[in-house]
């Protein structure tokens, strides 16, 4: 299995080095532009649409929060959808499958090597990211009223991690369940957005509250005292168990179904 | 334990309401070349593929070298050399990275670099990216897969597809080569004369079950022959019309026969009618495919 997981990770190189330095984006450009802005994102605190949208910008904690803690993961969860998605049921679908599972290795060990090539490949874009809003941080430390430590950022980053994680397996769940790449992509995306968008909407409105435990967006505090303190234990061993249940449900539906034949779930025979 | 190397019984496949295969019990023994018939959609890649636990049976059960296929997968795939029917390969890789990948996968310590020759005589250039490659390139590096390992059963889907007819010789030459190193090979194929020249056995497959499993040769000495007999006076037309003989065509001074019976009288009644000449004509397997698959049966031609 670790042979195989190595070769995940040789593929997988060009897109943690590209995912990683698209993800950097926003550190570089958010945070270093901060202390220009500063004045009047205070002013903009209090609008309803930034509300919506989960953002508060009163302060430098507020404005981490509302830019790397909520944006930054949004966006890592789409290559969670990609590779998980396109791992199973795109290589299902391309015929590439068929070479790895007729190796001499068993199904589970082929989607567990999968499984953490994605967690080791988000791991290491969410490490950069968090090294490199380090060192922004610390280019405009001068600039910024803030009692934020470099360390509170570093640890604030990493800790968006599990929604990633929890995304990229749930997409391989839906890959493993669904075998058709364009489906579970389909469906991880809504999950996704309903999640976000669902999240910040119960904040203003009552109807949706009851909905709230089901957004995973819920599980992520974007809010200052977040960024400075950490995510909530709890919130955080959700998502993880959001991915491992995932992930244990990946394991079963591709353990027992038949690969390759592109059939849906309700159109398979039962095994015998 | 099963004596067979591979052993099928009651295998059934059914993809939701759809025939896959029906009820195969089929055998091939250690050492020989199995030719296994069908045209597209006959059950042949699903039967190598329930082979390999890439599918799961609806009902039967199927194992080689004694193992289960289902449930002792690890240890089958571990002595298997496999080339799919619809062979889909990493585009962005040169085929030496592909070939130095597949034994890093599989843990392939014996036969190491051994890709490096069967790429050599089948005039494959391992420093091009696969995706640059034509379609026989692609079936090269397919083929070199399947025997970099020396497995000692090669699971072979069409395996001389879309490559030009002096490869194809190159690689039946291949099959022969691992026969006589006793390894054994199933392959599936529709092109009849590469069975007929390979294959020990045949099984045809027709419509998900099998039709019958027979050496070659016997397969061919059972069925008709073809007799082209020239008259200087033509008999009269009911002359041949004995039970298991077929008057094909009647030319001017000739008659073309079909005989699976009865060829004593066949010829008895041409030395009557002063035959002047008589030609035995070689019947294919792909005549004997035929008669299974056409004439009446209500099958696919091909």
């Amino acid at each position: 299995m670790f042979r195989l997981l190595w070769q995940e990770l040789v593929f997988r190189r060009n897109a943690i080095i590209g995912w990683s330095l698209g993800l950097c984006f926003f550190p570089i450009v958010y945070i270093a532009i901060y202390p220009s802005v500063a004045d009047q994102m205070a002013g903009l605190a209090d609008l309803e649409i930034y509300k919506a949208m989960g953002m508060s910008l009163g302060t430098f904690p507020d404005w981490v929060g509302s830019i790397l803690i909520i944006f930054m993961p949004l966006v890592a969860a789409i290559y969670g959808i990609i590779n998980g998605t396109g791992t199973l049921a795109g290589e299902e679908e391309d015929g590439r499958l068929e070479m790895i599972v007729t190796l001499p290795q068993p199904r589970w060990q082929i989607v567990t090597a999968k499984a953490i090539a994605l967690t080791i490949s988000s791991l290491i874009m969410f490490l950069v990211v968090s090294i490199v809003s380090v060192f922004v941080f610390q280019a405009i430390q001068s600039q910024v009223e803030t009692d934020m430590m470099a360390m509170d950022l570093f640890t604030a980053v990493l800790m968006a991690w599990p929604l990633v994680f929890a995304m990229g397996m749930l997409s391989m769940f839906l890959a493993a369940f669904c075998a058709n790449r364009r489906f579970a992509s389909i469906i991880a995306a809504a999950i996704l957005v309903v999640s976000y968008f669902g999240n910040n909407l119960a904040a203003s409105t009552t109807a949706l509250e009851p909905f709230e435990p089901f957004f995973l967006f819920n599980y992520l505090d974007a809010s200052g005292t977040a960024v400075i303190e950490g995510q909530a234990t709890g919130d955080m061993l959700v998502l993880l168990a959001v991915g491992l249940v995932s992930f244990a449900l990946a394991l079963f539906f591709f353990q027992r179904r038949d690969l390759t034949v592109g059939l849906w779930p309700w159109q398979r025979a039962r095994v015998s | 334990m099963s004596k067979h190397l591979i052993e099928t019984s009651g295998l059934t496949v059914y993809y939701g309401r759809h025939r896959g295969i029906l009820n195969v019990d089929l055998n091939v023994e250690q050492g020989e070349v199995f030719g296994f018939l069908g045209p597209n959609g006959a059950g042949k890649t699903t039967t190598q593929r329930v082979l390999l636990d890439i599918i799961r049976p609806t009902s039967g059960k199927a194992t080689i070298f004694g193992l289960d296929c289902q449930t002792q997968g690890v240890e089958i795939r571990q002595r298997i050399g496999y080339l799919p029917g619809e062979l889909a390969l990493y585009k962005n890789m040169k085929a030496s990275q592909f070939f130095k990948m597949y034994e890093f996968l599989r843990e392939q310590n014996g036969s190491k670099g051994y890709w490096r020759e069967l790429a050599k005589r089948l005039d494959l250039d391992t420093s091009r990216k696969i995706g640059n490659f034509s379609r026989g390139n692609k079936q090269k590096v397919g083929i070199v897969a399947a025997f970099m390992n020396r497995p000692d059963l090669l699971i072979l889907d069409e395996p001389t597809g879309g490559l030009d007819p002096l490869v194809q010789q190159t690689v039946l030459e291949m099959v022969r080569e691992a026969k006589a190193d006793g390894r054994t090979i199933f392959f599936s194929s529709h092109i009849l004369p590469e069975v007929q020249a390979v294959a020990d056995r045949v099984g045809i497959i027709r419509d998900g079950q099998l039709v019958t499993t027979q050496r070659v040769e016997e397969m061919m000495a059972q069925h008709v022959t073809r007799l082209s007999l020239g008259f200087a006076e033509l008999p009269p037309a009911a002359a041949f019309q004995f039970a298991g003989v077929t008057e094909l065509s009647r030319g001017e001074r000739d008659v073309l026969l079909e005989v699976q019976d009865n060829l004593p009288q066949v010829l008895a009644v041409a030395a009557e009618n002063n035959i002047q000449h008589i030609e035995t004509m070689n019947v294919s397997l792909e005549d004997i495919f035929l008669t299974y698959y056409g004439k009446g049966n209500g099958g696919n031609h091909v």
